[in-house]
């Protein structure tokens, strides 16, 4: 298994996936399980902190009373 | 006076070395119960009738088959065959069987089972998750078939679902089975969807690090179902491997909350007038294991019918 720091999104999210279906599947043996379920702790953690790093201002358009566009505001808390 | 059932080969059920399934866990159970004043009794080997009233006679051959001279031979990649092995699955059977048939002749009111290789993951025809037979879905068999119970109820808070309880359960009607267990982990069983053919199953999964304050109000629901099943007889698959010191799960229950779930279990039964016959399956922290282990069999000593 490699260091999950490094890894990308989308190949965490892949070996998460797969980490979770082996568990809920039973295709662990009970002395792996939990270290397959810690493992697939540290994925999802690191495919949380890749996301909120990535994550973008989204701005949203301000229209005047008459309907024309003024400008962009950021949205806080997406 | 509490009944305490165990047999010397419960110690000649050898695993590979670093298993965690080990002999000293036996050694740390007894231990713990040393100083107790309990009755104890030998368990005796285990009746063929009463294996069969679970698992059919061509996996019995095919264990008995496997059982190596010396060494190990290997089951699934959790479960092993030693020389000793099938001799102790065989009174830890027994020894739930003679628990079930003295606590109902009014022996005491309650008994506990302390013997291994667990059994709680061991299915019709499939050993696996160190467990090769079925010790407490064979007593609760025993119960209904040869005592003609009416009801019974299979209470397990080990961290790990009752897979084999469950399929040997699934469409037995006279018995309420319910489980707490970490979920995802092994063996990938135990959604709260599971409710067998009756709806007589109730499973309840658990988050990691899940710990006693959730614990003990999802046990309190379950006594309630208990209250209302009426059952004639208790039997709890007591894994202490729920237990936060726990290697093998992430739920971190404390010693007080194996003794409040047990408090509530012994409760529950003692209002329907039902004795209790509880029966270890996992655990796998020596200290924790002996520690919870006592607490569980004081609440059990503390508990009159």
């Amino acid at each position: 298994m490699t260091g999950i720091e490094n890894m990308s999104f989308e190949d965490a999210m892949r070996e998460l996936e797969a980490t979770v279906g082996k568990l809920e599947h039973g295709e662990a043996t009970l002395e792996e399980s939990i270290a397959l379920y810690e493992r697939g702790a540290a994925l999802r953690k690191h495919c949380d902190g890749v996301l909120r790093k990535a994550e973008e201002r989204v701005e949203k358009i301000t229209l005047a009373a008459n309907g024309q566009p003024t400008g962009t505001v950021p949205v806080e808390g997406l | 006076m509490t009944l305490l059932y165990t047999h010397p080969s419960g110690f000649r059920h050898v695993t590979p070395p670093s298993h965690p399934e080990q002999v000293s866990r036996l050694d740390a159970v007894i231990g713990a119960l040393q100083d107790m004043d309990l009755d104890r009794r030998e368990a005796p080997d285990a009746e063929d009738e009463d294996i069969l009233r679970c698992h059919p006679a061509s996996y019995l051959a095919t264990i008995r088959r496997k059982v190596p001279t010396d060494g190990w031979a290997m089951l699934d990649a959790d479960t092993y065959l030693s020389a000793g092995s099938l001799t102790a699955a065989r009174h830890a059977v027994g020894g739930v069987c003679a628990a079930v048939d003295a606590v109902l002749a009014g022996e005491g009111p309650n008994a506990f089972v302390a013997m291994r290789p667990p059994g709680h993951h061991a299915e019709r025809s499939r050993a696996m998750g160190f467990c090769i037979l079925n010790s407490i879905a064979i007593g609760a068999q025993r119960a209904l078939d040869h005592h003609g119970l009416d009801r019974l109820a299979v209470l397990d808070f080990d961290v790990h679902h009752g897979n084999g309880t469950q399929d040997l359960l699934w469409s037995e009607p006279r018995a309420f089975f319910a489980s707490t267990h970490q979920f995802p982990l092994y063996p990938g069983t135990g959604a709260a969807s599971e409710r067998g053919v009756y709806g007589q199953i109730a499973n309840f999964p658990l988050h990691s690090g899940t710990d006693g304050g959730p614990a003990r109000a999802i046990w309190r629901e379950i006594c309630d179902r208990v209250a209302e099943w009426r059952p004639q007889l208790v039997l709890v698959s007591a894994g202490f491997d729920a237990h936060a010191d726990d290697p093998l799960a992430s739920l971190v229950w404390d010693d007080d909350d194996f003794r409040a779930i047990s408090r509530m279990i012994c409760d529950s039964a003692t209002a329907c007038s039902a004795p209790v016959v509880s029966v270890l399956e996992g655990g796998y922290d020596l200290a924790a294991l002996g520690r919870t282990t006592r607490a569980h069999v004081e609440v059990l000593r503390e508990t009159s019918l």
